[in-house]
């Protein structure tokens, strides 16, 4: 077979960050010395830590390179043309064969306006010969071909109705609609959760087989390329430091930067030293009886009519001193609903939340105060959680003076104790928020946490937004901080490699409801719900998997809360399905010494079955 | 990451003592508009202060002899006794404007402060609760909204006596709502942020969230803009003077002065403008120093320096 002729090589490429203007200004280079070829139907992938200049290098390949970025040198050639250098009329004609989709898919199309209409103009912006009627067709086919269910109606939905894993198809189409000799994918799946971002990857193959498509995917997690990718490119600090065909890459990587990022890839199956169940004779810290909470949201296309979305429904389980207890679940599966309830921003519609034995919605007054003084929240979005004009110092400050304390110095100096213990140097003390990373800024989320001294933290995806190494260094504070002051951490996470690492067990949630309990060891090596079974064959990793996910998950999103099925909410999407998970939904099941799961398969007696279980429901 | 970052890592900021506020303050200081403002600014108070006393002449003694003297360097009958000249019955202009000055600027600052407060208030807690108490609180803004200023001032002070708390009450409540709409929707956008409910969660009660939380983010903002109605309300304080409802003759105000001086235009044309010189130089140098404070607060969060 003779070597086809690369659809895009890239030679040199160096892109500089200018800073000031005329010949005074400031250049800093982002990437450097940047070549490679792209072959047809090939998929490229680029991966590097946030930094890196992913992003950059992706935005030059498609020739959209804004101020203050400029291009220093090298060229990027397409139908041997640099187009790089090309004028604009020429480049716009160049764009039907050129797309790209970014990292954020709601908001790359207008809210007002049809999806489908913005891919038709978008279509007959670049290729106007086409009519409206034929283009309108087009993008329906395609929207069929990215399996959107009903893409004839869906056509004429806003983009506000599409779900995320839905809206980055939408998005994909868009980007394929004009027939692309090249698509660019900057950290597609990055928003998704993990089992609708198996689906995308999925998609993205069959991509380049069915209409000759190469994709040049890029992304910040090596398990996600390495699904994809039949070629990877290592970035480091602007430059290529190692480039290799995807399996010698992960069993031979070349350079220590590459074996840096393979050793931090945490592992499912192959790392056995999890943390083991803790002992439950103790008074539980937390627990959660039955709890249910339902919001009132508008229906859609009515003027006043109501309907009901249950977040959260008959949820139970306790949560021991000294343990970590996971929470995990993909979006919209109620993890944050039930945050507001541990954490008593909200009470549940029905059952009760006990803390120390006290139900939390009685509490008031004093005990209030001391409810919220050891039960502490660490939250999710590090740039939101902050406000953006207060000094670190005084943030660290204000929930200390909210208790009580009067005494300045006392506070100056319990502040920069704590700041010091999440790693925060003192020297930040009166500066602001504002030039902090999100590692950084996720440290004072801790910092103003822990200044209470609580017995309790729950973290609502605290290190989801964080890169690998920042959640490593993260996690050792976490481990050092639960050693010096005997904390109990709730994990709410959608990331089951953090979950594995960290938990002693680990509670599944779907739509709404505790789908399985389990300790760690049990859930990652012998599940008993379908759904973490599904959840476990999406994580994306490079170890050989235990669970495959054609075998695990079918096709399809998660039903909406507002109108759930009647019977076993999984039933849409569980290969396992049969007659009466339509009719009746399954009650958690005791599986084992302390194990539940929710599934009619689930056999009761399968194990070691502990007499007089009591029902835990 | 969708966004691509471009601002240079700071190389390791060095140890800065300054807390937030001394370094704004020092920020604005270094800059010549800031100094300038303040020196205008301190002269016109200490003048407005003191001289009327230390002088020792009476705002309304008149001297019929000497009435009609133009300022200083015009025309040939000018004297030094009277720097800024007389008024038709021979009242001294600098110490009449002086003490107008004075009136203008309490009633304009203290106006501000009265609408300031209840429009913040209102707004905050309209934002804060949203719902009915948001409903009841923006009604009954349109409420105040429908009624024009100058009728309700007319048909207020007309009916009671024109004093100065009355004159104050009356133009700060009838202009506040136009504070109430800003600080709602303010409030409304950042009460949804998550530091809000990472409050909450520490235990703060509400009203320690709206006063120590949102306060200081939302309102230095809206009291740099409302510095600009501080000019608005002694202009209209002027105006109540002018049509002869705003604080009584004999005391000198820069409406009455106006009013006076009207009829005096083609003859004697200071009489008239003075007040208004007074006026632009004060507002003048109140808005140098609020911009500078604003460009230097922008500065110092915006995390240049």
């Amino acid at each position: 077979m003779t070597e086809a002729k690369p659809v895009l090589s890239v030679r040199d490429l160096t892109v500089d960050l200018v800073l000031g203007d005329g010949p005074a200004a400031a250049r800093r280079p982002l990437i450097e010395a940047i070549s490679f070829d792209l072959k047809p139907r090939e998929i490229l992938g680029i991966i590097g830590a946030s930094g890196s200049g992913k992003t950059v290098l992706s935005r030059a390949l498609v020739n959209w390179i804004e101020p203050p970025l400029a291009i220093a040198g090298g060229s990027v050639t397409y139908k041997d043309r640099n187009i790089l250098t090309l004028p604009r009329g020429e480049m716009r004609a160049l764009r039907r064969e050129i797309a790209y989709v970014g990292a954020n898919p709601q908001g790359a199309l207008d809210p007002t306006l049809p999806v489908g209409r913005q891919i038709v103009e978008k279509l007959r912006a670049v290729a106007p010969e086409i009519d409206r009627k034929e283009a309108e067709e087009r993008a329906i086919a395609l929207l069929d071909a990215v399996r959107i269910p009903s893409a004839r109606s869906r056509f004429h939905e806003y983009p506000s109705q599409f779900s995320g894993g839905m809206m980055q198809r939408a998005l994909i189409v868009d980007a394929l609609v004009s027939n692309p000799a090249f698509l660019v994918a900057d950290n597609v799946t990055q928003p998704l959760d993990v089992t609708v971002a198996a689906q995308v990857l999925r998609l993205m193959r069959e991509l380049t087989v069915r209409f000759d498509t190469a994709v040049v995917f890029v992304s910040s997690s090596l398990p996600t390329v390495a699904e994809v990718a039949d070629t990877v490119l290592v970035l480091e600090g602007g430059r290529v430091v190692e480039r290799q065909a995807t399996k010698s890459l992960v069993s031979a990587p070349t350079h220590a930067y590459t074996r840096e990022l393979i050793g931090q890839i945490p592992q499912l199956w192959t790392d056995t030293s999890a943390p083991a169940a803790t002992a439950e004779d103790a008074e539980p810290v937390f627990s959660i009886r039955d709890a249910t909470r339902s919001y009132k949201v508008r229906k859609r296309g009515t003027f006043a009519a109501m309907s009901t979305v249950r977040a959260v429904r008959n949820v139970t389980f306790d949560v021991f001193p000294g343990e970590n207890f996971g929470v995990v679940g993909e979006s919209g599966c109620g993890k944050s609903t039930l945050m507001r309830l541990l954490s008593r921003l909200e009470l549940p519609d029905s059952g009760v939340v006990l803390a120390d034995g006290k139900d939390v919605a009685k509490l008031s007054g004093k005990e209030l105060m001391q409810f919220r003084k050891n039960f502490q929240l660490v939250l999710q979005d590090p740039f939101s959680s902050l406000p953006p004009r207060t000094a670190i110092g005084a943030i660290l400050e204000e929930p200390l003076r909210t208790h009580g304390e009067r005494n300045g110095k006392a506070i100056r100096e319990r502040v920069l104790t704590v700041m010091h213990e999440v790693g925060l140097p003192a020297s930040l003390y009166d500066e602001l928020p504002l030039g902090l990373s999100a590692g950084q800024r996720q440290r004072v989320n801790v910092a103003r946490a822990m200044v209470l001294a609580p017995k309790v933290l729950i973290m609502d995806e605290t290190l989801s937004s964080l890169d690998q190494t920042e959640q490593f260094k993260l996690l050792k504070i976490f481990e050092d901080l639960q050693a010096l002051h005997g904390l109990t951490y709730v994990f709410i996470s959608h990331d089951l490699a953090m979950v594995r690492r960290v938990c002693n067990r680990v509670a599944v949630m779907y739509l709404g409801e505790v789908v399985e309990i389990a300790g760690n060891e049990r859930l990652f090596f012998d599940p008993g719900h379908p759904y973490s079974r599904a959840l476990l064959s999406a994580v994306p990793t490079l170890e050989a998997r235990r669970y495959k996910p054609e075998d695990c998950l079918l096709e399809g999103e998660p039903p909406s809360p507002i109108d759930l099925p009647p019977g076993c909410s999984f039933a849409s999407r569980c290969p396992n399905v049969f007659d009466r998970c339509r009719v009746e939904s399954p009650a958690l099941t005791v599986r084992g010494r302390s194990d539940f799961a929710a599934c009619h398969l689930v056999d009761p007696h399968g194990e070691t079955a502990r007499e007089l279980v009591e029902e835990p429901a | 990451m969708t966004s691509i970052d471009t601002t240079l890592a700071p190389a390791a900021p060095a140890l800065r003592t300054a807390s937030l506020s001394r370094r704004i303050w020092k920020q604005a200081f270094a800059s010549f508009e800031f100094r300038l403002g303040l020196g205008v600014f301190l002269v016109l108070a200490l003048a407005a202060a003191f001289y009327p006393e230390i002088s020792g002449i009476d705002p309304t003694k008149m001297v019929v002899r000497d009435r009609l003297l133009p300022p200083m360097f015009f025309g040939d009958n000018w004297t030094i006794a009277h720097p800024l000249g007389t008024d038709q019955i021979g009242r001294d202009m600098l110490v009449r404007s002086l003490v107008g000055l004075r009136y203008s600027f309490l009633i304009g600052v203290s106006t501000v402060a009265v609408m300031l407060v209840i429009g913040c208030a209102l707004g905050m807690l309209a934002g804060y609760y949203g719902g009915k108490v948001d409903a009841v609180i923006m009604r009954l803004t349109d409420a105040q909204l429908s009624i024009p200023m100058i009728i309700l001032a007319i048909s207020v002070l007309g009916v009671s006596r024109p004093t100065i708390p009355a004159i104050i009450l009356v133009l700060g409540l009838s202009s506040w709502p136009t504070y109430a709409r800003v600080t709602r929707s303010v409030v409304m956008t950042e009460r949804k942020r998550e530091y809000v409910r990472a409050a909450q969660v520490m235990g703060a009660s509400n009203l320690r969230i709206m006063l120590r939380l949102l306060a200081p983010l939302i309102l230095p903002p809206i009291i740099f803009v409302s510095v600009l109605d501080v000019a608005r309300m002694m202009i209209f304080e002027s105006i109540l003077g002018f049509i002869g409802l705003g604080v009584q003759p004999p005391t000198p105000t820069f409406g009455n002065i106006i009013a006076d001086g009207r009829k005096y235009l083609l003859n004697a044309w200071w009489i008239a403008t003075l007040p208004g010189v007074f006026l632009g130089l004060t507002l003048t140098s109140i808005n140098l120093m609020g911009a500078t404070l604003e460009r230097a607060r922008n500065r110092v969060y915006g995390g240049v320096s």
